[in-house]
């Protein structure tokens, strides 16, 4: 670990002193030991503070969206496999020029998960890492400019794993049963929209939810609204979705989000043979057509 | 644009003939209502020439016309469910005949997906019909509309995760 986060910190300070970024995003220790926590970095003197290791969950690409950070103009950031996905999927919408974006790469094997992290978990195993670890296919991000290489061996995965093994569960239910499972979780949610705001794609200035001539989704916590809002934000990131987990991650109330984005993710790859943040010269799926489209459901 | 539609669903269900189904309890063997989302071009004048050929068919289903399938966001379909609607037809121009040249196979990619979103989260997928019908097809609007119709009464009174209860 120390030898990623003295490379980490040599790039980040030839970054910076050469004026190549103005900003960059990276980790840094938390007050909690087995917590990391975002920091940002212009002084070539602060670079001491990145640091990595299997605690790193969030996805920093979430800043990337935000105003105050995008008027730093080139920005350097630390970012995961899963995350840099993000990034390339921010850069195929439009959203960020790969010219501005410095991609410090890190090599990942896998984030523990935070429930048992702040129980004193330090060991990346099958058995505590997220589901999405298990099924990651980009421990190296497919896209850097700077890449920090892991000195940690991968960790071994035993028999047959089944991440998100509730949504095969879900498919072979009748649509009473998912009704009803749907309707519990919604139940739960407030409407903090913490989802929204964790997500790295969730980029709009004005959300739908916000638009209040006419008053798409209601803002009050009832059944109605939150079954719209919850089914609305999945809908639109159908397609886009990266997998990182963050809304999950964020949600208060532990709805499983990720079960349905997974779900998502699975159906449009099926449909249309696309898999969202690969590519950053490829069209985003919702944003093409072919005239050989699946079109059974047609009369 | 967007107000306009959402009270032409709100309008399309208030009708007083057939009380607009989920709140008023009494009215048991109401008809269901089925709004059909329809594009200017092809369908709404299949329908137009199904009408002034004086051909009959279900009187459940109320249209509500739009510039084209791609303007009909999924939105819509949640909407017209929120407001007690049974079915939902989203209806367009066949492939390759789009005013617009391609909103009808943005339109196609989208509701694939969108299909999926709402069986998986349990909606029964049978209240949601698609279909292409161009201008001439006033034979082919009925069928649709009548089978729909057909279809959507013989399903069992589910509830969805959008009607108020």
């Amino acid at each position: 670990m120390e030898k990623m986060n003295d490379k980490l910190q040599n790039i980040a300070k030839k970054l910076l002193e050469n004026k190549e970024v103005n900003l960059i995003i990276g980790f840094t220790k938390g007050s909690n030991p087995l917590r990391m926590r975002s920091v940002f970095i212009t002084e070539p003197n602060d670079v001491s503070k990145l640091s990595f290791n299997a605690h790193c969950v969030q996805d920093l690409a979430v800043f990337l969206k935000k105003p105050e950070v995008k008027k730093f103009g080139k920005i350097g950031i630390v970012v995961k496999g899963c995350d840099e996905k993000a990034v390339n999927t921010l850069i195929q919408e439009y959203q960020l020029s790969r010219d501005n974006i410095k991609i410090i790469g890190v090599e990942c094997r896998g984030v523990v998960k935070q429930n048992l992290a702040d129980k004193g978990e330090d060991a990346v195993k099958q058995s505590t890492v997220y589901d999405k670890c298990l099924v990651c296919e980009v421990h190296t991000p497919l896209l850097y400019d700077e890449l920090v290489e892991s000195d940690e061996p991968a960790f071994e995965i035993n028999g047959d794993i089944k991440p998100y093994a509730k949504i095969e569960e879900l498919d072979a239910m009748s649509v009473e049963d998912r009704n009803m499972f749907w309707q519990k979780e919604f139940e739960k949610c407030i409407k903090c929209y913490a989802c929204r705001q964790a997500c790295p794609l969730c980029y709009c200035t004005r959300c739908i939810v916000e638009k209040n001539t006419p008053q798409w989704i209601e803002t009050n916590i009832e059944e109605t609204g939150n079954a719209q809002w919850n089914m609305i934000r999945a809908y639109h990131l159908s397609g886009r979705c990266i997998g990182c987990g963050e809304c999950e991650r964020a949600c208060p109330v532990n709805i499983p989000l990720m079960l349905v984005n997974e779900k998502m993710a699975r159906d449009v790859f099926e449909k249309f043979g696309y898999k969202s943040g690969i590519d950053i010269n490829a069209k985003p799926v919702f944003g093409t057509f072919d005239a050989n489209d699946f079109n059974e459901f047609i009369k | 644009m967007e107000n306009n539609i959402v009270e032409d669903v709100q309008n399309a269900q208030g009708d007083k003939e057939y009380p607009a189904g989920g709140a008023k309890g009494e009215d048991k063997d109401k008809e269901p209502r089925i709004i059909a989302f329809v594009c200017n071009w092809c369908t709404y004048n299949g329908a137009d020439l199904a009408g002034t050929s004086r051909m009959k068919y279900a009187e459940n289903v109320r249209v509500i016309k739009l510039p084209c399938t791609g303007r009909i966001d999924p939105l819509f379909v949640v909407e017209a469910f929120k407001k007690g609607a049974k079915g939902v037809l989203v209806s367009g121009c066949h492939p390759g005949d789009c005013h617009y040249t391609s909103g009808n196979y943005h339109s196609r990619r989208k509701y694939t997906a969108f299909r999926d979103l709402l069986s998986y989260l349990g909606v029964d997928i049978n209240r949601v019909e698609f279909s292409w019908i161009s201008a001439s097809e006033g034979n082919k609007w009925v069928s649709v509309i009548n089978e729909f119709t057909n279809k959507i009464k013989s399903l069992p009174g589910s509830s969805d995760i959008f009607s108020k209860k």
